[in-house]
């Protein structure tokens, strides 16, 4: 971004928001806004900028403004990011377009859908399931153990640091959605899980703790991991940088490990 | 996504063809005359530049399906874009070198076979 926003003198940037509301408006519309720039601002910064001084009826989701709720996923000029941890200095244009996240159903302007997302992600059961311990670490024993009776459901399943490790990049997933817009495999087909869910399936398949035998099933159905076709396109979108493609062929890995009988019990490893 | 959307056009394509090449190949079983015939034309440089195009096709969906394959044995998959223009560079390098083959053939006047 050139001098104009570096000088003093009147750094004004413009933001081109798409403007839908599918209960009165025909199609979607593009408003203009001069926006005043500081330095440091993020295009969230900006949006807020015009919902206060401009116009109120602007409709966006936004929350801890630090890349931490997921909730401010959206288009912008072009590529998925999150609005606040989107510097405009970054975008190198004065002119911002801002769209939000495709394939989603719009409510209203920058605000989508996200139930049918969320209702896949309530459909990998995103917790631990059946802990038979068949993965677990055998509890510890000798002075200093708990006793077992203090441990329920009756038995400790134990970690390693390691066999956390394997799965550490998957934990950091804030469900923003990104990934799951951006997937064709998504796009042609509705009902497909999608990279979101899938890889949290991933953070619990991978999980030590966590029985494989209840988790697989949940993943590899017609809708599962299988329609995954490597596009890379979710790893490219995560606004969080997970390598969202390399856990889901993980998964795949563990699933047809499973489908063929060669058991893929062992989280480490399968997950690597 | 490019490495995957060329992967199913250079797929289809090689499936339209397919079809062609079997089309072909039955037209030309009509006698030795009809033979003769086919196999003059498919000599003619229109049909060599197809020839080419044919190859791009196989080459680039070939070494792709490569790639792929060393996804789902879980290597390479964060050296993705590093893989996809090995692909590319390998595609361009062979092809290149089936064009300065055929070159004489495609403007020479030269007659192939
Ligand atoms: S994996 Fe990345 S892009 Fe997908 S929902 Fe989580 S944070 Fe967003
Ligand atoms: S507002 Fe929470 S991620 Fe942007």
């Amino acid at each position: 971004m050139d001098q104009a926003l570096g000088a003093a003198d009147t750094p004004t940037v413009y933001f081109n928001v798409q403007r839908y509301d599918p209960e009165v408006d025909a199609k979607p519309r593009y408003d203009r806004f001069a926006v005043p720039y500081e330095p440091g601002m993020t295009v969230l910064q900006g949006l807020l900028w015009i919902l206060d001084h401009v116009d109120g009826s602007l409709a966006l989701r936004y929350s801890c403004r630090e890349a931490a709720c997921g909730s401010c996923a959206m288009l912008v000029n072009g590529w998925y990011r999150l609005a606040c941890k989107t510097q405009v200095k970054d975008l190198r244009s004065k002119e911002i377009t801002v769209q939000p996240l495709p394939h989603y159903p719009v409510i209203k302007d920058l605000v989508v859908d996200m139930s049918g997302f969320f209702a896949k992600y309530r459909a990998v059961q995103p917790y631990l399931v059946g802990g038979d311990g068949q993965r677990a670490v055998e509890p510890a024993s000798g002075p200093g153990a708990p006793a077992p009776e203090e441990v329920a459901p009756g038995r400790e399943f134990r970690q390693s640091p390691a066999d956390r490790a394997a799965f550490e990049d998957a934990t950091i997933c804030i469900l923003c959605g990104a990934c799951t817009s951006s997937c064709p495999s998504f796009w042609t087909n509705p009902d497909y899980l999608g990279p979101a869910a899938l890889l949290k399936g991933y953070r619990f398949a991978a999980d030590t703790r966590d029985c494989l035998a209840e988790r697989v099933p949940l993943l590899s159905g017609e809708d599962g991991i299988y329609r995954c076709h490597t596009i890379f396109n979710c790893t490219a979108a995560c606004p969080k940088e997970i390598p969202i493609t390399e856990a889901l062929q993980s998964l795949k890995r563990m699933a047809s490990r499973r489908l063929l009988g060669g058991g893929g019990g062992g989280g480490r490893q399968a997950a690597r | 996504m490019w490495a995957w959307l060329f992967h199913r056009i250079s797929g289809l394509a090689l499936v339209f063809y397919l079809f062609l090449h079997l089309m072909v190949l039955s037209s030309a079983t009509a006698g030795p005359a009809a033979f003769d015939r086919a196999m003059e034309e498919l000599h003619s440089p229109l049909f060599l530049a197809l020839d080419l195009l044919l190859l791009l096709a196989v080459l680039y969906h070939g070494l792709n399906g490569i790639r792929v394959v060393l996804f789902d044995l879980g290597l390479g998959v964060r050296r993705q874009a590093a893989l996809f223009w090995m692909v590319m560079v390998l595609t361009a390098l062979v092809l290149l070198a089936a064009v300065a083959v055929t070159w004489p053939f495609l403007f020479g006047g030269g007659r192939a076979g």
